[in-house]
């Protein structure tokens, strides 16, 4: 007796076959994997929840209408971080200044993290700072950033995407990620050097 | 250790902390539920394409009456015309038999006859008028003496 497999062992390439069959359930499979990653891109980039929700429906439904098209020139990893890119970016670029920030409650986590204790604690204990003022920082720091610039520090510095696949993903050179990294990073500096450098 | 002012390190690990911020707990479960719901959806949506061939289709609904209207009155010219054509067999008299002949022999200035000037002077020849004084006799009008409007 043979039993399928389950969906969540199987690799991208194998549940994009069988996506490109007709199966509705390895795209399923697709949608689990990827969602988290996603999400956190385009939330990231957009500083809300209720539009990463819109929006990473969007392009889910994107990437399983035109499935078909995929033909394996990139791994589907960067073919599906290129579709969330680019829908965030036109996104944004359509809501330019109309930005009512939505943001997600810190893991409680964040306060046993080095970097977070090192970024936060003050000689004066009265002036420490709390996880949501850090992240009310961070995140109106992130949205003086270009939209370009932005999605560059979100997939290297947040989710620790390496250059090379950055690149892949936004069609640009490493050279390119590398100097929008460097600009953006003084750019943040500049925006948060009230904090201590971890 | 010494602090590199240029290294960007400090910063990458700054912005690494909002990693942290993380949708509810379930949203993802959520999430795919509500991602078969809009597919559902989306399913009994007509798609565009079929909009489009819906709104056509209405369209030449819509002109169909006009349309056979302009075929009625295309015919009725075609038989009225070729009744009149009946009734007057002479193909001369067609006008574009007319335009032919008139476009086969086209009036040419070297075709035109020039003025003459006969002057009859009395007690020169024989004529019946050599008693009478001298007159001049233009044979043709010259141009300059027709009306433009002539035809």
């Amino acid at each position: 007796m043979t039993t399928e497999p389950d969906p969540t062992t199987i690799n991208d390439q194998e549940l994009v076959a069988r996506t490109q069959g007709g199966d509705p359930t390895a795209f399923d499979a697709l949608v689990v994997r990827y969602s988290p990653r996603l999400y956190g891109l385009i939330y990231h980039m957009t500083s809300n929840h209720e539009d990463t929700n819109d929006l990473l429906q969007d392009v889910f439904a994107k990437a399983y209408r035109s499935i078909c098209n995929f033909r394996g020139k990139s791994s589907f990893y960067t073919w599906m971080h290129s579709i969330a890119v680019n829908m965030t970016i036109n996104f944004l670029k359509k809501r330019n200044r109309r930005q009512h920030p939505s943001l997600n409650d810190p893991d409680s986590n964040i306060e046993n993290d080095p970097d977070f204790i090192a970024a936060t604690s003050n000689s004066d204990p009265t002036k420490e700072v709390s996880a949501h003022e850090l992240q009310k920082k961070l995140n109106a720091a992130m949205q003086k950033l270009s939209h370009e610039h932005r999605a560059v520090v979100t997939m290297f510095d947040i989710q620790g995407i390496p250059h090379a696949e950055i690149a892949g993903i936004q069609g640009i050179s490493e050279g390119t990620v590398r100097s929008r990294l460097f600009y953006a990073h003084r750019q943040l500096q500049n925006y948060l050097h009230e904090f201590k450098k971890p | 250790m010494p602090h590199d002012p240029m290294s960007t390190e400090p910063m990458h690990r700054l912005i690494r902390l909002k990693r942290y911020e993380k949708p509810p707990e379930g949203y993802y479960e959520d999430f795919l539920r509500e991602f078969h719901q809009r597919q559902r959806a989306e399913l009994l949506k007509p798609s565009l394409s079929a909009l489009i061939m819906e709104r056509i289709s209405g369209l030449m609904n819509e002109i169909r009456v006009p349309m056979a209207a302009y075929a009625g009155v295309t015919a009725l010219a075609v038989v009225a015309g070729i009744a009149i054509m009946r009734q007057n067999p002479n193909p001369a008299g067609s006008p574009a038999v007319f335009a032919a002949s008139y476009s086969q022999n086209p009036v040419t200035i070297g075709k035109m006859q020039p003025v003459s000037l006969r002057v009859d002077v009395p007690g020169q020849n024989n004529s019946p008028t050599r008693f009478l004084p001298p007159s001049f006799l233009l044979q043709a009008r010259p141009a300059s003496h027709e009306s433009p409007l002539s035809f």
